[in-house]
């Protein structure tokens, strides 16, 4: 047995030699969880970083298997971006597999996006009778472009610190990016001016962020209860509220229960709509801009 | 703020109160009716703005279409920077008194935050057989509790950072042990595990020490309320014990830097496990060591393979080596919530040594003679089980066992379909239906009737969890 050990051990070291002697590219190595942070990493980090995502665009980040795949990504980055507020919770067993001890809280190459953002927060008692509701407040602020500034900010506050020797290039992308993004508000602003007021059914509440910055408002959702699926009950509630109010319009977000979408949108007289719920969740939102750009095409052009 | 103001004030009033034993009486008077009329005009208008912005909210809250205002063009640069966070207050006598929610405890923000995390799981388990009586009592899934519906395990986790270079969990349970002779159940309440993992380590190491679940094979480390079917396979029953390889001592792990996933586990324990090993002690300590590796292929699933080994020494000084192989693979379709198959199985193989006691008589004197003499077996076990879930609330399965004993002879082998559904992430109800065949001599050495046996049973089970959304592993 101890002859097997050592044959193992020897093993080890030979393979922890391999692994040394992989060079180290100058680019900084960040892994964001969700795509719309990599994208916003990108955007600022512009040809100094090399950014990954864990999450997949169409995914539902609420429910990313804690795969040793990914954890191969955490391995080799430099910096960590994660959602917080508990979209993002799989981050932690990954960090454990991944043993890199430069990611964990509270080290240089740990960022929580989410520090500083204004949450939409949770109204009364927060219990699980609510469904997997989030304590933190709603975890999917990504989706109103405003909340760009401070996302970016703490993105760049993490780069600064493992690549301090590009502060002013990391700085100096931001703001070039922040000022894109201000032309494209004020067209998306005026875009969306017409159906201000609308009201929309979501099937979970993704978009509540991107409503609010367009003064758009939420009139229900098509699951019973955050992470609970559609109930018939609930479905009959839902299409008979939107047919009273006449609302012209169910978004829903790729990885949704369809058919539950469909049912609603043909009995209620109201058009199903699939919105990006993140980057890459749909075709042509590759980027931040197109994915924010595209949502508000599609619920410009579906509420007119 | 208003509290502030009251401290203000009351302090202002207790600081004034010492000078003020020196001070014409009449003076102090007029100052402190001064002093309440600046505070109850002040409180006046505090309460109007208050009620002024509850209007407003009111209004807003209620005519939400009608809010749509004309939009003012805002700029990134010009949306407000997020509120400071609030200055701690302390919480009243009242906010203590209040029973907490568990889930209260949970997560980030508010009064009553901890600096871990809590979590709560209950386990109940049902076990009907159709042989009931007395001998087939040890041949039931859970001996001894067939017929019966109990709590098998209801576990309080207590988990989160030690501090910036190690992070810790501590799992408290509790579980039914039924006494069949007096029909009397108890519940014990034991330290399942308590580990501390550095995370701080240099070149993808890890270390972790404590009481845990050894880091072998593909199920050993599960919980019982975390196993995929409701019983634990019997290969694992068989060579570690209902409770599992769970033993006190030091893990390293090492996950180099290379391409593709490779973890690299070696641990040294006391060798408390009884059934496998029992030296229970560092001076002859057990050797455990396990390797796995990861291979994702894309929209066709992903694979994990891996190897185990337990080396130790048993409560008679002789050695034993289990090695395991297992592999699992899943797929999930792009864009759904759960994996549509699963496909996973283990092997174990051992090596063991027993020490056998011969007697025979001596053919001339007719004295008994006693001789002791080393045997070797290498018992052999597996299972394996498939399951599709192609509804997020349901899902059904089935697993194949087959499996010798360590330390006995006989073999047994089950088939076990069960379906599971699933309200919601925390709550979850399996049904499973199970037959059990007992070959050779195993009935009669698990104290069941002698010869070939079978055993058919129904399991129930029923899970539910209180505190944080759980993650979902591989």
């Amino acid at each position: 047995m101890r002859r097997v050990m050592s044959v193992a051990l020897v093993g080890l070291l030979a393979v922890g030699f391999l692994a040394g002697g992989t060079a180290a590219a100058s680019k900084v190595k960040v892994v964001a969880s969700l795509p719309d942070l990599k994208s916003l990493t990108e955007a600022v980090g512009g040809d100094l970083v090399d950014v990954d995502s864990l999450a997949r665009g169409p995914q539902n980040a609420h429910d990313v298997e804690v795969r040793p795949s990914l954890m191969v990504k955490l391995r080799r980055a430099d910096l960590l971006v994660r959602n917080g507020l508990g979209l993002d919770p799989w981050v932690g067993p990954l960090l454990l597999g991944a043993q890199n001890s430069h990611l964990f809280p509270g080290s240089p190459g740990y960022v929580d996006a989410s520090v500083g953002v204004r949450v939409i927060a949770p109204t009364g008692p927060v219990d699980r009778s609510r469904g997997d509701v989030h304590p933190e407040g709603n975890p999917h602020y990504t989706l109103d472009p405003a909340n760009a500034a401070q996302v970016t900010q703490n993105i760049i506050d993490g780069l600064k610190r493992v690549s301090p020797e590009n502060a002013a290039r990391f700085e100096e992308q931001r703001r070039a990016f922040l000022a894109r993004l201000d032309e494209d508000m004020a067209r998306w602003q005026k875009a969306m001016e017409p159906v201000r007021g609308g009201r929309v059914v979501t099937y979970h509440q993704t978009f509540d962020y991107f409503l609010n910055r367009f003064g758009l408002v939420f009139a229900g959702s098509v699951e019973d209860k955050p992470g609970i699926p559609p109930s018939p009950g609930h479905l009959a509630t839902l299409i008979r509220l939107m047919k009273d109010e006449k609302i012209k319009v169910v978004a829903a977000e790729p990885w949704a229960d369809q058919k539950a979408v469909e049912l609603v949108a043909r009995d209620s007289g109201a058009r199903a709509l699939v919105l990006a719920s993140a980057v890459g969740a749909v075709k042509g939102t590759d980027t931040y801009a197109k994915m924010i750009d595209y949502n508000v095409n599609a619920l410009a052009g579906a509420l007119k | 703020m208003r509290k502030w103001m009251t401290g203000v004030f009351l302090l202002g009033a207790v600081l004034a109160a010492g000078p003020a034993q020196a001070q014409d009486a009449e003076t102090l008077r007029k100052e402190l009716d001064q002093m309440k009329k600046q505070f109850d005009d002040m409180k006046r208008e505090y309460q109007k703005a208050i009620d002024q912005m509850s209007e407003r909210l009111d209004r807003v809250e209620s005519k939400p279409q009608q809010a749509a205002t004309p939009p003012v063009p805002v700029t990134i640069a010009q949306v407000p920077p997020a509120p400071a966070p609030a200055a701690p207050s302390m919480p009243s006598a009242a906010d203590l008194l209040r029973p907490r929610e568990p889930y209260a405890l949970y997560g980030a923000g508010g009064r009553g935050q901890l600096l871990f995390d809590v979590g709560v799981f209950g386990d109940f388990i049902g076990d009907f057989s159709d042989k009931s009586s007395t001998p087939f009592q040890p041949l039931a899934t859970f001996p001894g509790q067939a017929q019966r519906f109990f709590p098998r395990e209801v576990e309080v986790a207590i988990y989160g950072a030690v501090d910036p270079y190690a992070r810790a969990y501590v799992i408290i349970e509790a579980g039914e042990e039924f006494d069949t002779t007096n029909r009397t159940s108890t519940f014990n309440v034991e330290l399942a595990e308590a580990a501390v993992t550095l995370t701080a380590l240099p070149w993808g190491f890890q270390d972790k020490l404590g009481l845990m679940r050894v880091r072998y094979g593909l199920l050993n480390e599960y919980h019982d309320h975390d196993l995929p079917q409701p019983d634990r396979p019997a290969v694992l029953v068989n060579f570690f014990g209902q409770e599992g390889l769970r033993e006190s001592g030091n893990e390293l792990s090492w996950v180099p830097d290379l391409p593709f996933y490779l973890q690299g586990i070696f641990g040294i324990f006391n060798g408390d496990n009884d059934l496998a090993f029992g030296s229970a002690s560092f001076r002859n300590p057990l050797f455990t060591g396990r390797f796995r590796t990861f291979f994702d292929f894309g929209n066709f699933g992903a694979l994990q393979i891996g190897a185990s080994v337990a080396a130790g020494t048993t409560s008679q000084g002789l050695s034993d080596t289990i090695l395991g192989f297992d592999a699992k693979y899943k797929f999930t379709p792009e864009g759904w919530r759960h994996p549509l198959l699963t496909i996973a199985g283990e092997g174990l193989q051992a090596w063991r040594f027993n020490q056998v006691t011969n007697t025979s008589f001596d053919p001339e004197t007719g004295e008994e003679l006693t001789t002791t003499t080393k045997q070797k077996t290498t018992p052999f076990g597996f299972y394996v089980y498939a399951e599709v879930q192609p509804f997020q609330r349901w899902l059904a399965g089935v697993r194949y066992d087959n499996s010798e004993y360590l330390q006995l002879s006989g073999r047994q082998w089950a088939v076990e379909p069960y379906i599971a559904f699933q309200p919601s992430d925390f709550l979850r109800f399996r049904l499973a239906y199970k037959h059990t065949q007992f070959l050779g001599a195993a009935s009669a050495n698990l104290g069941g009737p002698p010869g070939s046996q079978n055993i058919n049973e129904i399991l129930f089970q029923a899970t539910f969890l209180l505190g944080a959304h759980p993650s979902h592993p591989f």
